[in-house]
């Protein structure tokens, strides 16, 4: 369904991403993953025309269910966004305005995209809160950003970023900033939500377990490069190239080396 | 165990902040552990667990509400002022970032040199000569003495505040997420360096982490904190799936991505979320989010004892062994 050829991004005369090229089937969940400036947020950017500054897609095509997206205008992207397409940020905490309440902010969202009355933007609202387990769902909606934890603020990302059902969620980091028991209630919660509706899912993480556990397809990034790509026996198990194999024998794991 | 003598030891360190409303946050309660050379003890806990606040009070950024710090045998609690400073050289810090720990007006020579002048230990005619030397131990060119800290990566930067901790050759290091903010490669090659000087040195390491997969593979021990308690003590190597006997502690385990895990089994959590650490009530700490919690847990806290040699766990429902070498 989404499919970037030969995709080069360059912000400026910086060329940040080369060549790239990844192709994501309908309900499939991909990860991008490297190290710090490899590139993997800004392709993710790019799939959702949200390339920061004077950043932009200087060859190549981006292709969501066949049709190119690159000339897309603003009113376009505005209908793809939300509806066809959703983001999970790192920090939802950040996107979350810090001065106006969760109910306030989520039932302009749904109102924005689609023609609803309060009363039922309201309900959509708490419905999708309470699919993404938040306890006291009304309680929630009457809060402000700063009086939530953080993984219930992402919680409240995904659960915005998933209220129209988009066909493609793309995932910034989105577990990074959380502890790892909410982490793998956050990673369960989009694993559920992917076999039950059957997006596609990409994920941008740097970390390589979550991503073997997650993923049908996992791309390594370096340097704007995909050094390499395949599934998580390919990767883990019989990797080829020499970044991918330092990688794998830098991440710490439990039962590993013992360096003391 | 007890032939040897603790280079840093903390007996029953409790430290208590004001919350409102007249409320107590305990952010560590009741802390008695102890610090030898030439070993690397993991403090790791989840977010809020105390970790930080336990690290900052033994460096006495933070007066202890109650209880003792000794180091080299010698009650620091109460001393205050010159004395207090000068007993300082002995325990250095490097801080999670670096970029913000240091001046961005220093250049890297008077950075590492800094400790060694404000005790008069060298002359400012010295200074060169002896930021080189560390840069070498460190494994940075000794023509970064002339940079500053903005011209340098972040694993660079950790590097220098590696080498500006060793400089008063302290006792003990504590290193408070020192690796947590940098890819994994160059967070390899640091921590191998640390280990590296470690040995060399015979340095005491204070490891605050989160991540228990690192701790896995470079602490000699770990204590594992939850709402400001140690629940369970154990050795490095136990942090594996079936080698931890808390409750806890084996639930974190099992909620972690690791490559080594079982990837057709769908990953384990624990429901809910840390509760405030906010005049919790009596009891065990995590009898509220504890599959297996009895009546017991909810009315007495469980003390740490000795399940294995080197191994103290703090639950109701984990059988003592009886030791010899069990200290109090």
């Amino acid at each position: 369904m989404l499919e970037f050829k030969d995709v080069t991004i360059q912000y400026g005369q910086n060329v940040i991403v080369r060549k790239f090229n990844m192709k994501v089937e309908s309900g499939e969940i991909v990860s991008i993953v490297g190290e710090s400036g490899s590139g993997k947020t800004t392709v993710i950017r790019a799939a959702l025309g949200l390339l920061p500054g004077d950043g932009r897609v200087s060859a190549g095509d981006i292709l969501l269910n066949g049709q190119s997206v690159l000339s897309n205008s603003r009113e376009e992207w505005l209908k793809l966004r939300g509806d066809k397409m959703a983001m999970i940020f790192q920090d939802s905490g950040a996107m979350i305005n810090p001065i106006k309440k969760i109910g306030d902010q989520y039932v302009e969202y749904i109102q924005v995209h689609d023609k609803m009355d309060k009363q039922a933007a309201y309900n959509r609202a708490v419905e999708m809160l309470s699919n993404m387990r938040l306890p006291d769902p009304d309680r929630v909606m009457n809060s402000y950003a700063f009086e939530l934890s953080g993984g219930m603020k992402q919680r409240v990302g995904i659960a915005m970023a998933m209220t129209f059902n988009p066909e493609l969620l793309l995932a910034d980091e989105p577990t990074s900033a959380l502890d790892v028991t909410t982490q793998a209630q956050i990673v369960r919660q989009m694993m559920e939500i992917n076999k039950k509706y059957h997006q596609s899912i990409i994920c941008v993480t740097h970390n390589l377990g979550l991503a073997a556990y997650m993923s049908d397809q996992i791309i390594v990034m370096r340097n704007g490069f995909i050094v390499e790509s395949g599934d998580r026996d390919a990767i883990l198990n019989h990797p080829q190239n020499l970044y991918t194999k330092n990688l794998l024998s830098a991440v710490p794991t439990m039962g590993g080396e013992r360096y003391v | 165990m007890s032939d040897r003598q603790p280079v840093l030891e903390t007996k029953n360190l409790t430290k208590c902040f004001p919350a409102d409303g007249g409320k107590t946050l305990t952010a560590c309660d009741n802390i008695s552990i102890q610090f030898f050379r030439g070993e690397t003890v993991a403090i790791v806990g989840e977010s809020g667990c105390g970790k930080s606040t336990f690290a900052r009070t033994i460096l006495k950024l933070h007066d202890p509400t109650s209880g003792e710090i000794y180091l080299n045998g010698k009650d620091i609690t109460k001393l205050k002022g010159e004395a207090s400073r000068l007993e300082r050289q002995n325990i250095q810090m490097v801080f999670q970032d670096p970029a913000r720990a240091f001046n961005p007006k220093m250049r890297i020579r008077d950075i590492i040199c800094e400790p060694l002048l404000n005790f008069g230990r060298i002359s400012a005619k010295e200074k060169d000569a002896v930021a080189k030397e560390y840069l070498k131990m460190v494994e940075l060119p000794e023509s970064f003495s002339d940079r500053y800290p903005h011209s340098m990566s972040g694993g660079q930067r950790q590097r220098v505040g590696i080498a500006r901790a060793l400089t008063l050759n302290p006792d003990v290091i504590v290193l408070d997420e020192a690796t947590s903010a940098l890819d994994v490669s160059v967070q390899k090659s640091i921590l191998t360096l640390v280990v590296k000087l470690q040995k060399e040195k015979g340095i005491a390491i204070v490891f605050i982490c989160h991540d228990f997969s690192l701790v896995a593979q470079f602490a000699h021990r770990a204590a594992v904190m939850y709402l400001g308690n140690i629940v369970e003590l154990l050795p490095g190597e136990n942090l594996v799936v079936g080698g931890a006997a808390h409750p806890y502690t084996k639930s974190l385990i099992e909620s972690i991505f690791d490559l080594n895990m079982d990837f057709t089994q769908e990953i384990k959590t624990i429901p809910g979320e840390i509760p405030s650490p906010i005049d919790l009530p009596p009891g065990c700490p995590f009898a509220d989010r504890c599959s297996v919690c009895q009546d017991i847990c909810r009315k007495e806290k469980p003390k740490l004892k000795t399940v294995a040699p080197g191994h103290q766990c703090a639950c109701h429902l984990v059988k003592e062994v009886s030791s010899m070498q069990n200290a109090s």
